[in-house]
């Protein structure tokens, strides 16, 4: 403990010292600018900007891609809760609640409350970062294709609680989402599956672009042409900070959605995505009134923001530990040592004192820097409301192409965020939620290759599942939740769901 | 209207004006782009930056970089093939290129790009894969993991970066030169297949040297034998295939530059000539070092010849893995 | 309406998936998740087929905005075919012009001013000072 706080106190001496701080303070900015950017998120937003930071030293530049990928998380964000896109798969379900209190002229609440939950997350999944990574590294290698199978289902059964309306419906919209997923080469065998000879198509259609279409795109289509365009907004000075009841309402949350977003994000591989996704769904059963989810309740933004933010840090643990490139993010940010001749491994903390506890000092130097940075901008970022619709929404278009663009470099994702425009357009229209869509395109594949890894490693016994202690403890724990959803059938009580669907009813005779 | 028309003439103008005169002028006058068809921060990225680097500094003309991705560096390198032969769009391909168009051909399928698209200029690194284990396994030798393999056919599991990915081939060429059988866990890319052995959810990994060697000085995986001509110069101790009878286990992760084939020659000349000086940089050589990636430069005929042995054995490879289909 | 499309794709999928090797439970082939979701989305099209009654029907729909969305989405097409060919900067331009202009009436030098100014703008931010590769066209604009 007292050799911990030593090493903090080098790696603060470090990340405090002005070139150092003055390159945490360029990642965030330039983390922002380029995070604004629809589609372009933490991951984008480093392998973007890694080779610009390939002239700096080690230290340095491992500085500045800590502050470029708080920067780009932050940025997400804002544009999800102002102009409902997405900044990246995780901010889908920001955009949700987020979007709709800013409809109802809480845009300033929404932003505040967004940045204030990623600081608090970030900097207390720093402390868990700090001071459970060795053994929490050792847990998260545990997790091999059977176990992320298992908590992939679990994933997956968060979707039934997800909808506001209907769960036929959302099942529908969650199994067109899987088979939109089951596009690309089959990872198992290399067969090219419903791809038409359009190679692009051969990495799958990618979350950014349908992400971006179904939310962004489709907002603009059904809103541009409006014969009366959304008012202007003008929110008063005082409407820009969230209200006691706001802040009450969120605060468990954030704190729920920091440790469900740590513990979901140390799991080597992409699952650190769907944290916001099962936030969201912790967040509305929990809540005593969820028949406000998807109207503008505060929890549905201040959950799923930590849960984001603090996966994401989460995943540096495996990285930090063991040097393992344990995810996407965590690939680049070992590439990027590797760049500078510091080689990632068991023994960097070991070798690398001033780079390791440097980084760990600038994550919470950074975490600090965009509090300060973003707090006043809410005001700035507000305004950007107060531009007429139709002048606003032609920039954000070319900056959705613009974002999409840029993730691949590719002008097939463009189409596709096209397509799924279209798409979302349209499901707007006939009244299906398209949240759940994008939850299936982030989890099919996942859960396909999991599956038959494990069948792979098993040799086809499915008891894989059954023998492994952590499988089998998510499965038992999915169960139960099953059990719990079909406690109203046994008993006979209506849940929530039911009374709405009855009100609205009650509504429609009158 | 007139308003309406004078505007879209001011726009047309305005954009055309700022266009550059094209006109013949000594290669190279304009930017020069090298593709990687892998995205920032993967080998072929970062051999690529350096690269260009080196090769901006010889030329005194702006050499950058472009990440295409997508369907395993396919996109980036069809990319390639089709785009103007002028000298002006490179590829930076690693081994993969030559196992694309084979699995494309083993599933009937029109190809992406043919080899023959090409026109090789140079070879700057290859790496030969080591075979690794996690520590706590009993073998000590690759003779001890083959006899066991023998013993235990299709019981021995490893980990790749995916089907008919380099990692892959270099396990399957392993195989048929050993005549062992073994259980396959493709993942998606390598750094998910290292993540798998380090947990212990697979039993053997063919690595490139520079990723598993701080794991192997930590004395997580012990390294049983190379894939190399020569051993590899960090891990004096550990044997070639070649030296223990395996003759035909041979395999490299490789990064060369190509263009796209019908460039003029006097284009290729000078990209030769370019990157023979280019290798030679400090600065370059400085840059491979940090990564740990032995330069290994071939050019002309002599790169051509490694290029062509190289893809016979890796379409061998592809044809003997064959489709996988239900067993 | 929304059932009835969802089953036609369904099986659409079905179709196009008798090219895969399906498989078996014990292992299974490319084509068994697919295959087994299709089936999955054909019962829940029909079950919304069936159950449907209280979903608005298409026509009962506003569609007042669509002009707008087709030419909205019309400039989109236009900017995905034109990006890599005339590059980003004259792409975005014309394509902002063409919607400030045309669709939403504004005026002919604001539309112009802002539509250069964004496009430039934007290339420069990204591209040239933080080396976001975008597309420069055939000219190299």
């Amino acid at each position: 403990m007292a050799e911990t706080l030593h090493n903090l106190v080098l790696g603060f001496s470090i990340a405090l010292s002005p070139p150092i701080l003055l390159y945490a303070f360029v990642g965030c900015v330039v983390g922002t600018l380029v995070g604004v950017l629809p589609g372009v998120g933490p991951l984008a937003g480093i392998s973007l900007l890694l080779p610009a930071t390939f002239g700096l030293d080690a230290t340095r530049a491992i500085v500045m891609l800590a502050g470029i990928y708080y920067g780009a998380m932050y940025g997400g964000s804002t544009t999800s809760i102002l102009m409902r896109i997405p900044g990246e798969a995780a901010s889908v379900m920001t955009c949700i609640d987020g979007y709709a209190m800013a409809r109802k002229g809480r845009a300033g609440a929404a932003l505040a409350i967004a940045a204030v939950g990623s600081y608090v997350a970030g900097t207390a999944s720093v402390v868990g970062l700090m001071l459970l990574a060795p053994p929490l590294a050792l847990f998260a290698l545990r997790f091999g294709p059977p176990e992320y199978f298992a908590l992939l289902v679990l994933g997956l059964l968060v979707l039934a609680y997800m909808s506001s309306g209907s769960m036929l419906r959302a099942l529908a919209m969650a199994t067109l989402g899987l088979l939109l997923g089951m596009i690309g080469i089959d990872q198992m065998t290399g067969y090219f599956r419903y791809s038409y000879g359009v190679v692009e198509l051969g990495d799958g259609i990618g979350v950014v672009p349908v992400a971006v279409g179904l939310f962004g795109l489709a907002e603009i289509l059904a809103t541009a042409g409006l014969p009366t365009p959304p008012q202007v907004l003008r929110p008063a000075l005082r409407e820009l900070l969230p209200t006691r009841q706001e802040w009450r309402d969120s605060a468990w949350p954030i704190a729920r959605g920091t440790v469900l977003g740590f513990l979901i994000g140390i799991v080597p591989g992409s699952a650190h995505i769907i944290s916001s996704f099962v936030s969201y769904g912790v967040e509305r059963r929990l809540s005593k009134r969820p028949e406000e989810f998807g109207q503008g309740a505060v929890a549905g933004v201040a959950g799923p923001e930590s849960a984001n933010n603090s996966a994401t840090s989460g995943a540096f643990v495996p990285m930090l530990a063991l040097g393992v490139p344990s995810g996407p993010i965590p690939a680049v940010m070992l590439a990027a040592m590797m760049v500078h001749g510091v080689s990632p491994g068991p023994l960097l903390i070991r070798e690398q004192p001033g780079l390791f506890w440097g980084f760990i000092a600038s994550m919470y130097v950074g975490n600090l820097v965009l509090l300060i940075l973003n707090l006043p901008l809410v005001g700035v970022f507000v305004n950007i409301l107060r531009v007429p619709y139709p002048i606003l929404y032609p920039s954000i278009l070319a900056f959705c192409i613009l974002g999409v663009y840029a993730v691949n470099g590719s002008v097939v994702d463009v189409w596709i965020m096209l397509l799924m425009g279209a798409l979302g357009y349209l499901l707007r229209k006939l009244g299906f939620e398209t949240a759940p869509i994008v939850l299936g395109v982030v989890l099919a594949p996942m859960i396909e290759m999991a599956l038959r890894q494990s069948l792979a490693m098993s040799d086809g016994q499915y008891a894989i599942f059954l023998t492994r202690p952590i499988s089998a403890t998510l499965l038992g724990v999915g169960l139960v939740l099953i059990t719990l959803g079909l406690k109203p059938l046994v008993t006979r009580s209506l849940d929530w769901r039911a009374r709405l669907a009855l009100a609205e009813k009650g509504d429609e005779q009158r | 209207m007139n308003r309406s028309r004078a505007f879209w003439l001011v726009v047309i103008a305005g954009l055309a004006a700022v266009a550059p005169v094209l006109a013949q002028e000594p290669y190279p006058s304009r930017p020069i782009t090298i593709v990687a068809p892998f995205p920032p921060g993967g080998v072929a990225d970062l051999t690529a930056r350096p690269v260009a680097a080196a090769m901006e500094k010889v030329l005194k003309n702006p050499v950058g970089v472009v990440n295409k991705t997508g369907a395993a560096g396919a996109v980036g390198m069809q990319f390639v093939a089709t785009s103007k032969p002028d000298g002006y769009t490179l590829l930076l391909a690693l081994s993969s290129i030559s196992i694309i168009p084979e699995a494309d051909k083993l599933f009937g399928r029109p190809p992406a790009f043919t080899v023959d698209q090409f026109a090789p200029i140079a070879l700057i690194s290859a790496d030969p894969t080591i075979l690794v284990v996690p520590a706590n396994k009993p073998w000590k030798t690759a003779a001890d993991f083959i006899e066991d393999a023998k013993n235990r056919p299709g019981q021995i599991s490893y980990s790749s970066s995916g089907v008919y990915g380099t990692l892959h081939m270099a396990m399957e060429l392993l195989s048929h030169a050993a005549s062992i059988k073994l259980r396959h866990v493709p993942y998606a890319g390598a750094g998910p297949a290292l993540t798998a052995i380090l947990g212990g959810h697979v039993d053997a990994l063919a690595s490139g040297p520079a990723v598993v060697l701080p794991h192997i000085k930590a004395g997580k995986l012990r390294a049983l034998a190379g894939w190399g001509d020569k051993r590899v110069a960090a891990l004096p101790d550990v044997p070639t295939f070649k030296e223990l009878g395996y003759p035909d286990a041979e395999f490299y992760i490789w990064a060369g530059v190509f263009a796209p084939r019908g460039t003029p020659e006097p284009v290729l000349a000078k990209l030769r000539e370019t990157l023979r000086v280019a290798v030679g940089e400090g600065d370059f050589k400085g840059a491979m070092d940090k990564l740990e990636t032995p330069i290994v430069f071939k050019q002309g005929a002599e790169f051509a010849a490694f290029f062509e042995a190289d893809a016979r054995r890796l379409a061998e490879g592809v044809r003997k893995v064959g489709r996988i289909e239900s067993k | 309406m929304a059932g009835a499309a969802l089953v036609a794709l369904a099986l659409v999928v079905l179709w196009e998936s008798r090219a895969l090797p399906l498989g078996s439970l014990r292992n299974p082939g490319p084509a068994y998740m697919p295959v087994a979701l299709a089936l999955a989305l054909l019962g829940f099209g029909a079950l919304l087929i069936v159950l449907g009654k209280g979903t608005p029907d298409v026509s009962s729909v506003g569609w007042t905005e669509w002009r707008h969305a087709v030419a909205i989405f019309g400039v989109c097409a236009f900017a995905a075919l034109a990006l890599e060919r005339l590059g980003f900067r004259m792409t975005i331009a014309l394509a902002l012009a063409f919607l400030l202009r045309v669709v939403e009436r504004k005026g002919a030098i604001f539309s112009l001013v802002l539509s250069i100014a964004f496009a430039a703008g934007a290339f420069l931010l990204f591209d040239t000072l933080l080396r976001v590769p975008l597309p420069r066209g055939a000219l190299g604009l």
